[in-house]
């Protein structure tokens, strides 16, 4: 293989990159968010600076069900997502991902700095109760319930589509081969071509269990504030440096 | 968390990094190595430059690494292609399998081994030491060797020569934009290495053509043999033995 073939290669490893060259497509992808309130000093800890946590002390527990998602496959991916100010701008901070499939923990992390681990994350319809779990490891850490479609949210989906154009960002942490940091940014993105297809709050409960690999419960929870559950086609493309740890001063 | 903390962090995630910083510790790390003779143009496309191939035969290998410090007990499935670099004897590691997070995000990131997620196996089965392969729900590799029929040999020189051979990964990361952030041949070569125990045998090994888990893409011809070794070893820090961004 020639040194320009290397250069075009779009991952890892050469004989067959685990992803392609990006912007990535997802059709009909299922969300289900459970909001609470946590404790402010603990949330303080868990956000790098430049970021500051939302003043609510809210965070956001996700469920993602991805049936079609071009260059990735299907899966299935749970995590913790913070909400945030940068330089006085709101954005989402998204803490901890766990998701069933290697191509898009990879191009996670190595792209856009997602904070992604290998684990089994359900998320499906049980009776009457919108379901989803997390398995790390082979036990229980997280389990969401919500009411199904109790009520279409306030604005519908041309103002959830709205929201979802709101700038996330990810801490990305590369090392080089001597394990000194090789990059280390905080990492902007906005989600593209989106469509909203159906978007309900209702009634939602959560349980976060401790577990060392997978800490969700260090936000512990001191109150709900409600679920909702929509679904969407939308495009992930590339992002941009916000912040360089390693480049820019400290203030 | 404070900018400097940030900075002292050895990986993602901030609130439980997946891997510790190394060096990494593996005792009682078991291998199958099956050396076969394949086709000597694929090798040359399989090959990155300016890596320059070394005859016809490669491997494909089972590791049972049941204490591997900072990254827990899993198992792994590799193809390791022979090769030289300015003349130096090194082995590329062309594809690699695991079955847990820390060893596959840590190995990407740190040294570029060309890690996925599969699901590999090596056990003892009857009379027979057998590794198997599934890559997304298939079976792609199994690889059959006698067991121990060459007991008592005390003479390790070849299999630490083996495991004292620089071993070389193509380190592919993107920047954010998509472009190459890096793109690197990286050396790694193990430390403190103890053979715990070594035999050689009969084998034989058949490959399954799938896309995503093309170990087939360097078909078997002929199987050369098989060792089967136990070890105790570091896996250090690596080198950049060539940078395909430097001007």
């Amino acid at each position: 293989m020639k040194a320009e073939q290397i250069l075009r290669l779009p991952s890892m490893p050469a004989a067959s990159p685990s992803y392609p060259m990006g912007p990535y497509r997802f059709i009909n992808r299922e969300f289900m968010i459970v909001t609470y309130e946590t404790d402010p000093e603990l949330l303080r800890q868990v956000v790098p600076e430049p970021l500051e946590p939302n003043p609510e002390s809210h965070v956001l527990y996700e469920w993602i069900r991805m049936p079609d998602s071009s260059g990735f496959g299907d899966y299935t991916e749970s995590g913790v997502v913070i909400p945030c100010f940068f330089n006085g701008e709101p954005i989402n901070f998204t803490a901890q991902m766990y998701l069933d499939d290697e191509p898009p923990i990879s191009a996670g992390r190595e792209i856009w700095g997602f904070p992604k681990k290998y684990a089994h994350p359900k998320l499906e319809v049980c009776s009457d109760t919108l379901t989803g779990t997390l398995h790390y490891a082979g036990q229980l850490v997280a389990m969401g319930t919500m009411a199904y479609k109790h009520q279409v949210a306030p604005g519908g989906v041309e103002a959830q589509a709205k929201g979802m154009t709101r700038t996330s960002c990810n801490l990305k942490i590369i090392p080089d081969v001597d394990g000194s940091p090789k990059i280390c940014q905080l990492v902007g993105y906005n989600l593209t071509d989106i469509t909203v297809k159906g978007v309900w709050l209702s009634p939602a409960r959560l349980h976060l269990i401790p577990h060392v690999n997978a800490p969700a419960a260090d936000l512990p929870i001191k109150k709900i504030v409600g679920g909702k559950h929509f679904i969407s086609d939308l495009t992930l493309p590339h992002g941009r440096v916000l912040f360089d740890y390693v480049k820019d001063q400290a203030p | 968390m404070k900018k400097s903390e940030v900075l002292n962090l050895p990986s993602m995630p901030l609130q439980s990094p997946t891997f510790p910083r190394g060096p990494y510790r593996f005792f009682k790390r078991q291998y199958m190595v099956i050396s076969y003779v394949t086709d000597a143009d694929a090798i040359r496309e399989a090959l990155p430059e300016p890596l320059e191939p070394e005859g016809d035969t490669v491997s494909v290998q089972w590791l049972d690494l049941p204490d591997g410090e900072g990254f827990g007990a899993y198992s792994a499935a590799a193809q390791v292609i022979p090769c030289t670099f300015r003349g130096e004897r090194c082995n590329f590691i062309s594809q690699m399998y695991v079955d847990n997070t820390p060893p596959l995000a840590g190995g990407r990131e740190i040294w570029g081994y060309p890690m996925k997620f599969g699901s590999a196996a090596l056990a003892v089965t009857g009379d027979t030491l057998t590794g198997t392969l599934e890559y997304a729900t298939e079976r792609v590799a199994v690889g059959t060797m006698v067991y121990k029929h060459d007991a008592f040999r005390t003479d390790y020189s070849r299999e630490r020569e083996l495991l004292a051979r620089t071993q070389v990964t193509l380190k592919l990361i993107p920047d954010i934009d998509g472009t190459p952030a890096i793109a690197q041949l990286v050396a790694v070569k193990f430390e403190d290495f103890s053979v715990k125990g070594a035999w050689t045998g009969r084998a034989r090994l058949e490959l399954v053509p799938a896309v995503n888990c093309p170990l087939a893409d360097l078909p078997v011809h002929k199987v050369v043999g098989g060792l089967h070794m136990v070890t105790d070893m570091t896996l250090p820090y690596g080198k950049v033995m060539h940078d395909y961004l430097a001007k």
